[in-house]
C-alpha cells in the first residue's frame, strides 16, 4: 500500500515535471485590456542589441517608445546571441515561462512556426504584400512557414565578396574584372594564394568565411549556380550542382586556404590582408578606428555569378510566442522596433542593414562602402530558402557532414544523398 | 549540610532488557537514523530520483519542447544505434576516458610522490598543481587555444625551435582530440594530486621502517607497502576520473565545438546539441540513458579491477 503511495507521489511529481514543460502561467493575459491599462511583464529574446552601454541605451529608448503606449507594462530584455538563442528559447518553454517577443534568425521561423511556438502574425496585418511594401521582400520566404507568416524582418545581414586591388594588380590580375564564377574565382585564387618556402600557406587567395563549418558558404555558391538550397521545404542539392559545388569547396580548402583559418578578432579575412579575396559581411569600419581608409580604398565589392547573380542575406526576424499572455503588447513593442530611427540604430550596432523599404537611403548605407554596396543588392538576396521544419537539427548536420566531405573523411556525394535524406 | 549517596544494594538484581525493551530501543535509533536521513533523501529524491525518472520516461518520447508529443518506445534507443554522430561521440568520449584516466592517474600518483618528499619550495609546487582545477574551464580553454594558435601559438612556436613544421592542433582531424586529451590531463591533475598526497602521508610508517631494516630498496618500498596501502584510493579516483571524463563538456565547447567535422564531438556535447540547438529532448534523454549506462558499466569494471587488485 505504502509503496503503491509513494509512486503514485513519484508519478504525480513525475507529470508535473512534464507538464511543466508545456504551459506556465506568469501574469494575467493583457490581450484586449486597453494598452493604458494593461499591466504584467513583456519578456524579450533579444541578439539585436549587444549587451554593451550603448546596445542597453539603444533597447531603453526602445522601451521609453513603447511605455508610451503601454506605460504600465515592464519589458524584461535578454541579450541572447544567435549561438544561445536555442537552449534560451528551450529552457524558457521548459520553465513553462516562453518569451512574449522573440527575435531569431534565417532558418528559425519554420521550425518554430511548426511547433507551434510562434504566434501567426496574419491576424496584425502581416502579409507578404505588407512586407512588400514596409519592408524587405527578400526575407518573406525565410518567415513564411505554411504559407502564413510568422516573423517580421527587422534587419537584414547581407554578405558580398572583396578583393583587394593591390594583390589583383600584383598576381597580374585586372581588379577592375573581379572573377564572379566558381571556375573564375579558383583560377583567381590560386594565383593570389601567397605561400613560404616550405609551401606553407602565408596569405589565402581566398577566404570561404568557414572556420567553424561549410553550411553558409555552400548555400551561398550553390544559390549562385541558380540553385536554392531548399524549394518548399525539400532538398535541392543532392545533384549534380550540389556535388559540384561541394567538390569546388573541396578543391579550395588547403589549396587557397588553411581549413579552420580564422583570426583572433572573427574578422573578415581579406579586410584583414590575411587573405587577398573573400566573403564578406555587410559593413566597413573604414575610420582610423577600423581598417581605415587606405585599407578600404584598396577593396573593391562584387557578387557571386556562376549563372544567378547572388548575395548571402540572413536577417533579424521579429515574432511574437504563441502561449504569450501579451500578444497585443508584443505586437505594439515590435511595432516600436521597426520605427527607422530604431532600425537605423540597431543597424550600426550590428554592422547590418535596416529591413526597411528604401534601405539604400538608409544612415548604415550611406557611412561605408560595404554596407552601400550590399543594400543596393537587396533583390540579388539568396539564403537556405524555405528550409524543412527540422531546418535546426540540419543545420548542425549540414556543418559537422559538409566538414567531413571537405576533408575527405567521406564521400562527398554519399554526404548530400544523407544530408537530403535526413532533411524532412 | 551534607548529602549522603544511598549505596545501592549488591544484592538488588540488575534489570535484564527485555525483547520489549529493545526492540523499543531499536526502533527508536531507526526512527532518529530516518529523521538524520530525511534531508539527505529529500534532496536525493528531488534533484536525482525525479529528474532520473524523467529522463527514463522522456527518453520514451519524441518531445521536442512543442506543443504534442507521443510515445515513441524504444524509437529512440533504435536511431541512436544508427545514429553516427551519437556513435562518433560515444566513441570519442570512450577514448578520451581511456586515454586521459590512466595517464593523469599516473601522472597525478608520481607528482604525489615527489611533493611526498622533503623538497625546497613544496609549497609553491602543490599550489602550482592545483591552480589548474580551481581556474574556471572556460579560462584554462581560452589560454590552450592561444597555445594551439597555429599561427602565434606557444606550442609551435616552441616545436619550431627543434625544427618542426607549424601543426594545426585543433584544426586537424589527426590532431584534434590528442591535443583535448593533454588539456584534460593537465587540468585534472590538481585534484588527483592533492589525495593522492593525502593518502601517501597515510601509508603506515612502521611498515615502511620494516621495509628499510628489510634492506628494501625504494622501489621495492613503493610496489610492496605503498602501492597496497593507496588500494582504497585508486578506486575513488578511478571513480571519479570516470564521471568527469565521461562528462567533459565545456572543455569541448570552447575549444572545438566538436569540431572539425564530429572528429572531437563527445557524449555530452551531442546530448546538448540535440536537446538545445536541434530541440529533441526525447532523443537526448535516450543517449542520457545510455551514458548512464556506461558510466554504470566502467565503475563495474573499475570495482573488478579493484577486487582483482585486492586478492593478489
Amino acid at each position: 500500500m505504502r509503496r503503491g503511495v509513494g509512486l503514485t507521489v513519484l508519478a504525480a511529481a513525475l507529470s508535473v515535471v512534464v507538464s511543466g514543460c508545456g504551459s506556465g502561467v506568469i501574469d494575467k493575459s493583457t490581450d484586449g485590456v486597453p494598452p493604458a491599462e494593461a499591466t504584467g511583464t513583456l519578456r524579450v529574446l533579444i541578439p539585436s542589441f549587444p549587451p554593451s552601454t550603448k546596445g542597453r541605451e539603444a533597447f531603453q529608448n526602445v522601451v521609453d517608445e513603447f511605455h508610451k503606449t503601454y506605460p504600465k507594462m515592464k519589458v524584461e530584455p535578454d541579450f541572447a546571441t544567435y549561438n544561445n538563442l536555442n537552449e534560451k528559447l528551450a529552457t524558457s518553454i521548459a520553465a513553462g515561462i516562453p518569451y512574449d517577443v522573440m527575435v531569431t534568425g534565417v532558418g528559425w521561423v519554420q521550425p518554430f512556426a511548426s511547433k507551434n511556438i510562434f504566434e501567426d502574425l496574419g491576424k496584425y496585418g502581416v502579409t507578404p504584400d505588407f512586407i512588400k511594401e514596409k519592408s524587405t521582400p527578400a526575407l518573406i520566404p525565410a518567415v513564411t512557414y505554411d504559407k502564413k507568416l510568422y516573423a517580421y524582418p527587422l534587419l537584414a545581414d547581407a554578405r558580398a565578396v572583396a578583393l583587394r586591388k593591390s594583390a589583383f594588380i600584383e598576381a597580374g590580375l585586372d581588379p577592375n574584372k573581379p572573377p564572379t564564377s566558381l571556375a573564375e574565382i579558383k583560377v583567381a585564387a590560386e594565383k593570389l594564394t601567397k605561400r613560404d618556402k616550405n609551401g606553407n600557406i602565408t596569405r589565402s587567395g581566398f577566404d570561404l568565411a568557414s572556420a567553424t563549418g561549410f553550411r553558409q558558404s555552400f548555400t551561398t555558391f550553390l544559390a549562385s549556380t541558380g540553385t536554392p538550397l531548399y524549394v518548399g521545404g525539400e532538398p535541392n542539392f543532392d545533384n549534380k550542382a550540389g556535388l559540384d559545388t561541394l567538390l569546388w569547396i573541396k578543391s579550395m580548402i588547403n589549396n587557397v586556404q588553411p581549413y579552420g583559418q580564422t583570426n583572433a578578432a572573427q574578422q573578415p579575412l581579406v579586410l584583414t590582408g590575411e587573405a587577398a579575396m573573400g566573403i564578406v559581411n555587410g559593413a566597413v569600419d573604414c575610420s582610423d578606428k577600423g581598417i581605415g581608409k587606405k585599407n578600404c580604398d584598396d577593396l573593391k565589392f562584387f557578387r557571386f555569378d556562376s549563372g544567378k547573380e547572388i548575395e548571402y542575406v540572413g536577417g533579424d526576424l521579429a515574432s511574437i510566442g504563441s502561449r504569450s499572455h501579451h500578444k497585443d503588447a508584443a505586437w505594439a513593442f515590435i511595432q516600436t522596433m521597426v520605427n527607422k530611427p530604431t532600425l537605423d540604430a540597431i543597424a550600426k550596432l550590428n554592422k547590418k542593414i535596416p529591413a526597411y523599404k528604401d534601405a539604400g537611403n538608409s544612415p548604415q548605407a550611406q557611412s561605408n562602402p560595404l554596407s552601400n554596396f550590399t543594400a543596393n543588392g537587396l533583390q540579388y538576396a539568396a539564403n537556405e530558402n524555405e528550409v524543412p521544419s527540422n531546418w535546426l537539427e540540419m543545420r548542425g548536420n549540414f556543418d559537422i557532414q559538409l566538414t567531413q566531405a571537405v576533408l575527405g573523411q567521406k564521400d562527398p556525394a554519399k554526404v548530400l544523398h544523407n544530408l537530403a535524406g535526413q532533411s524532412r | 549540610m551534607s548529602t549522603t549517596l544511598e549505596r545501592p544494594a549488591l544484592d538488588t538484581p540488575r534489570k535484564v532488557p527485555t525483547a520489549k525493551d529493545t526492540g523499543t530501543l531499536l526502533k527508536g535509533q531507526k526512527r532518529t537514523g530516518w529523521a538524520l536521513l530525511a534531508p539527505a533523501l529529500l534532496h536525493s529524491a528531488i534533484f536525482i530520483v525525479i529528474p532520473v525518472v524523467a529522463v527514463l520516461v522522456l527518453s520514451l518520447t519524441d518531445y521536442s519542447f512543442g506543443d504534442t508529443w507521443s510515445w515513441v518506445g524504444f524509437g529512440n534507443y533504435a536511431d541512436l544505434a544508427r545514429d553516427v554522430d551519437f556513435l562518433a561521440s560515444l566513441w570519442h568520449t570512450v577514448l578520451y576516458a581511456i586515454v586521459v584516466i590512466p595517464i593523469s592517474m599516473a601522472i597525478a600518483l608520481a607528482v604525489a610522490v615527489g611533493l611526498n618528499q622533503k623538497i625546497r619550495g613544496l609549497g609553491f609546487f602543490r599550489t602550482a598543481f592545483y591552480i589548474p582545477t580551481v581556474t574556471a574551464t572556460v579560462a584554462i580553454a581560452t589560454i590552450w587555444l592561444w597555445i594551439y594558435n597555429p599561427g602565434s601559438g606557444l606550442a609551435n612556436g616552441f616545436l619550431s625551435l627543434f625544427g618542426f613544421a607549424p601543426n594545426r592542433w585543433l584544426a586537424d582531424p589527426a590532431t584534434a582530440l590528442p591535443s583535448l586529451m593533454v588539456v584534460g590531463i593537465w587540468q585534472g591533475l590538481g585534484t588527483k594530486i592533492i589525495i593522492y598526497l593525502a593518502a601517501l602521508q597515510g601509508v603506515s610508517r612502521d611498515l615502511l621502517e620494516s621495509a628499510d631494516l628489510d634492506g628494501a630498496s625504494r622501489w621495492q618500498r613503493f610496489v610492496n607497502v605503498t602501492w597496497p596501502s593507496l588500494g582504497p584510493v585508486q578506486f575513488f579516483v578511478l571513480i571519479t576520473s570516470i564521471v568527469g571524463t565521461f562528462q567533459v563538456f565545456d572543455l569541448v565547447y570552447v575549444m572545438t565545438r566538436g569540431g572539425p567535422g564530429s572528429d572531437t564531438r563527445v557524449l555530452v556535447l551531442d546530448i546538448y546539441q540535440n536537446a538545445f540547438q536541434d530541440l529533441k529532448l526525447g532523443y537526448a534523454s535516450a543517449e542520457t540513458v545510455i551514458m548512464m549506462i556506461v558510466i554504470a558499466a566502467f565503475i563495474g569494471v573499475g570495482r573488478l579491477l579493484q577486487r582483482a587488485d585486492t586478492n593478489d
